[in-house]
């Protein structure tokens, strides 16, 4: 967060109490909120939106001391309404195009390892991530994904029947069991590369 | 508006930017402050995520997708996430797998005996004719698509919504039609600038519903075009194009400007000369 040397230390603590008094909840949103501004700068085109998330929370930093005390509604439209300023101020910097090679290879090509041992990280952290969950989860992910394309539809929608849910439930089920067994794989594969 | 009002539709076209950006930034918004929508959004790109690891998207769409999701390593790093889990479930349901055909196939061919040079020989000579063939075709081939891909991109930057957004004024530049200025004088771009807006002056007293902008390098044959521009009055009558003229050739550059009436009939032309250097 002290990316910046300009920043006091004390912005931190003024950006937490913005968001919430519960220090622990404000903290949680903080989280949320770098992830999901991430992710919107990747909905731009943004080159690089990790660092572009980290430009908005220096900005916001910045002035919180001043925009605090008179800004009505959610502080999350301030930091979109930064987030936004940005976009428009990096316009050079979006994607414009996608590299005509790439558009050819298939998504196999794209998603492939780039080293035999990354290829082995990442299979012994898919290992090690299933077998901590549990046994329902792992056989849910196993059936939602039996079949593809077409043949999926019909799949799905019977077993959500034989779940005795509807398919959107399904759709938000298998949502959360597949983003924290992603978020496990990278930590695993995030430690592995550490202890390289 | 209210929130049923985010389909399945639209958050795909969100996804894949191809809203406008009003809507958009709405969208955004809900996805930041309302918990519900955020998780929708988020199944939402699940879904078109394993629609594209399917590989069932459109080449249009799998393009957008391509610049979106997949452009830097880490985020292939994290589609290549989502597909192990994908594949370790097909694999466990006993579904066929897409094989590495390149290492299956050399496995088998080093494991066959009987494959002598006697016979090797001619084929190899064979391949290699076949390669030179696929070579000069694909080169063709190349050329199209890569023309393609230019004229696709230009049109995108000319969209009335690309336009309204704004261009910073450093990366723009005015031109003048031909035979009002002398060729001493011809604008020279320089390729490392992106993204240029040209805005080329409308002499002519006729005004247009719309004009179209036909691009051609000098002494080349192809040439790309942006139709529906609008003129607008700015210190002169003035029609805006945007050119991304890190994906042309330098070189000399003329641009013909025609007014296109109503009925689709084409009127009056300007031309424009400009020179594109590295």
């Amino acid at each position: 967060m002290a990316r910046d040397k300009a920043i006091p230390p004390e912005s931190f603590e003024e950006l937490l109490a913005w968001f919430n008094p519960d220090r622990e909840l404000a903290a949680a949103m903080y989280v949320q909120l770098r992830n999901d501004l991430t992710r919107i700068f990747i909905w731009r085109g943004c080159l690089d939106p990790e660092g572009m998330t980290d430009d908005v929370f220096d900005r916001v930093a910045r002035k919180v001391a001043t925009v605090r005390p008179t800004y009505e509604g959610d502080p999350r439209r301030y930091f979109h309404a930064v987030a936004n300023k940005l976009i428009l101020e990096s316009l050079k910097k979006l994607k414009m195009h996608v590299s005509l090679d790439d558009v050819e290879l298939s998504p196999q090509q794209i998603t492939e390892n780039a080293t035999q041992a990354e290829a082995i990280a990442s299979e012994e952290c898919l290992q090690s991530c299933l077998q901590k969950l549990d046994n329902d989860k792992r056989q849910l992910i196993k059936a939602y994904y039996a079949k593809q394309k077409q043949a999926k539809i019909d799949h799905r929608s019977k077993l959500a029947d034989d779940l005795g849910i509807k398919l959107p439930a399904l759709r938000v089920r298998l949502f959360r069991i597949r983003e924290s067994l992603e978020q496990c794989i990278e930590r695993c594969l995030k430690n592995k590369a550490h202890n390289r | 508006m209210k929130k049923e009002t985010l389909s399945d539709a639209l958050l795909r076209a969100f996804l894949l930017g191809e809203i406008d950006h009003e809507e958009r930034e709405r969208i955004e918004g809900l996805f930041l402050t309302d918990s519900q929508e955020r998780e929708r959004i988020l199944i939402a790109e699940q879904d078109l995520i394993d629609e594209y690891l399917e590989d069932g998207l459109t080449p249009e769409d799998k393009q957008r997708f391509i610049a979106l999701y997949a452009q830097t390593t880490e985020q292939r790093r994290k589609l290549g996430i989502t597909k192990s889990i994908k594949d370790w479930a097909i694999r466990e349901a006993g579904l066929p797998q897409p094989t590495s055909t390149k290492v299956s196939l050399w496995t088998r061919l080093r494991a066959r005996p009987w494959l002598k040079p006697v016979v090797v020989i001619p084929i190899a000579v064979a391949a290699m004719v076949a390669i030179v063939i696929a070579i000069v075709w694909v080169n063709s081939r190349e050329r199209n698509r890569r023309h393609l891909a230019i004229e696709q991109e230009l049109v995108q930057l000319n969209t009335p919504a690309s336009l309204r957004e704004s261009f910073a004024g450093k990366d723009s530049a005015d031109l003048t039609p031909g035979a009002h200025r002398g060729a001493e004088q011809q604008t020279e771009i320089k390729k490392s600038g992106g993204i240029r807006e040209l805005r080329l002056l409308w002499v002519q007293q006729e005004r247009y519903p719309s004009y179209e902008a036909e691009i051609k390098r000098v002494g080349h044959d192809e040439s790309l075009t942006s139709p529906k521009l609008q003129g607008e009055n700015d210190r002169g009558y003035r029609v805006r194009l945007r050119l991304p003229v890190h994906l042309l050739d330098p070189g000399q550059y003329q641009i013909r400007l025609s007014g296109i009436n109503a009925d689709g009939s084409s009127g009056l032309v300007e031309e424009y000369l400009f020179t594109l250097s590295e």
